[in-house]
């Protein structure tokens, strides 16, 4: 024992090192335990508190050059929200003609961003929004401008929202023109981009770019932004497609969380079938 | 124990501004990290052992603020500490402090503990290594070197006094 002593004293700096490098990576590998989880809840929980308290320090100008935007915006979605209630009705008429299936509808909750997390590649924001008001992990977040991520850790009042520019992010996204999907990545510049799309499907420049149906978490047509970019590397079946995201991830102050959860029979199935395979 | 207060006093004041302003020092997405000039700071003021577990607490605080993968912040920063822990010296710490040596220690602690970080940090992604070192580590590292002048600037000026 005593020998043992003499080799920690003797050795203390490398003992701590190991001691601490075992520490971090345990934690590491047990991010996804539920007591990591219920950690991560408490400290978002707690951060999100004070951000929040930081954030009733007013801004003047930005208020007032935010109000100047809010009413012009409210009269151009006047005028549009009388053309979608006539697209509306004949969108149903027409249905009701096909006998088609009607999109699920989902209910929005309003949000605040109360914090940034832009830390490299995982970038995240904290929102005002918790249990307490119905929200989950894996509820898409969006803006006005489009889709902006999912919820990821959720405590009491306080969620934390896995942007679409963080690398950890997966979708499965469509060309609106053409219906071609592809999975929607992101790997740390300014452009998202659209995985495994073939050579030979149409894709141009200028294209929107949506959510697909085959998404089991974002419903179908939400904006994710517009093709910028389509090239053609030799050596691979794929095509190379860059994406300019229609929502400004920095100005980002408000959101909607989509209060619809994956379909949970869908999802039994999905994975049913791939044990099968 | 006083100072241990006044450490973890400055810790959670330098987490707050690493998340909350750094990005309005953003460069491409890219921001100075200044919890590592921190580490390397209490490293080099009290040698290996103290250098290592600060590192530690700090990485840990600011995985667990930031939400983002616990124990990766942890893992590198107790690196940090206990590399810059090498250039402890009882006798010359003012020294190395207000001279442009922190400048070269936070350089090299930064880049590596930049190497380590995506190391893991790429693992099962598209974003290959290398890129992802020189071209996120790099620059970090660059830029984090570079505000590691203000502290050497008021560390100079405190003690010439």
């Amino acid at each position: 024992m005593q020998r043992l002593l003499q080799i920690f004293v003797i050795f203390k700096e490398y003992v701590i090192l190991t001691l601490l490098i075992a520490i971090s990576l345990i934690l590491l590998f047990n991010n996804d335990t539920p007591q990591i989880r219920a950690i991560r809840s408490y400290t978002v929980g707690f951060v999100g508190l004070m951000q929040d308290m930081l954030s009733l320090v007013p801004n003047v100008i930005e208020l007032k050059r935010e109000n100047e935007v809010l009413r012009a915006l409210n009269v151009n979605l006047t005028d549009e929200v009388s053309r979608l209630r006539e697209a509306r009705l004949e969108n149903l008429r027409l249905r009701g003609m096909l006998e088609m299936k009607p999109h699920n509808e989902y209910k929005v909750l309003p949000a605040e961003v109360v914090g940034k997390s832009l830390h490299l590649l995982r970038n995240t924001l904290t929102i005002n929004a918790g249990e307490s008001d119905g929200v989950k992990a894996d509820m898409p977040i969006i803006s006005d401008e489009g889709l902006v991520g999912k919820i990821i850790v959720v405590s009491g009042h306080y969620a934390v929202v896995q942007m679409v520019i963080n690398k950890d992010f997966r979708s499965s996204a469509k060309v609106q023109r053409s219906r071609v999907d592809g999975i929607l990545t992101w790997d740390g510049g300014d452009v998202l981009h659209l995985r495994n799309v073939a050579k030979k499907q149409d894709v141009k420049t200028g294209d929107v770019v949506t959510t697909s149906e085959y998404s089991n978490i974002f419903p179908a047509d939400i904006k994710i932004g517009v093709v910028s970019n389509v090239t053609e590397q030799t050596g691979t079946l794929f095509k190379d497609i860059d994406i300019i995201p229609s929502v400004d991830f920095a100005s980002l102050e408000e959101v909607f969380i989509v209060t619809a959860l994956p379909d949970t029979e869908r999802t039994s199935v999905e994975r049913r079938a791939t044990v099968g395979k | 124990m006083g100072q241990q207060i006044k450490y973890l006093f400055i810790t959670a004041l330098l987490i707050l501004i690493q998340t909350q302003a750094m990005r309005l020092l953003s460069l491409e997405g890219m921001t100075p990290d200044i919890l590592t000039i921190w580490v390397v700071y209490i490293a080099i003021r009290h040698g290996h052992p103290t250098g290592t577990i600060w590192g530690f607490i700090i990485g840990l605080a600011f995985d667990l603020v930031t939400g983002n993968f616990i124990g990766l912040s942890a893992l590198t920063k107790t690196i940090c500490g206990f590399i810059a822990g090498y250039f402890y010296n009882e006798n010359k710490e003012v020294i190395i402090l207000r001279s442009y040596r922190f400048i070269v220690i936070v350089l090299s602690v930064s880049f590596i503990q930049n190497v380590v970080y995506f190391l893991i940090f790429t693992q099962g992604t598209n974003i290959g290594m290398t890129r992802a070192i020189f071209e996120f580590g790099l620059v970090t590292t660059l830029y984090t070197a570079i505000i590691s002048l203000i502290p050497m600037f008021i560390f100079s000026r405190k003690t010439s006094r």
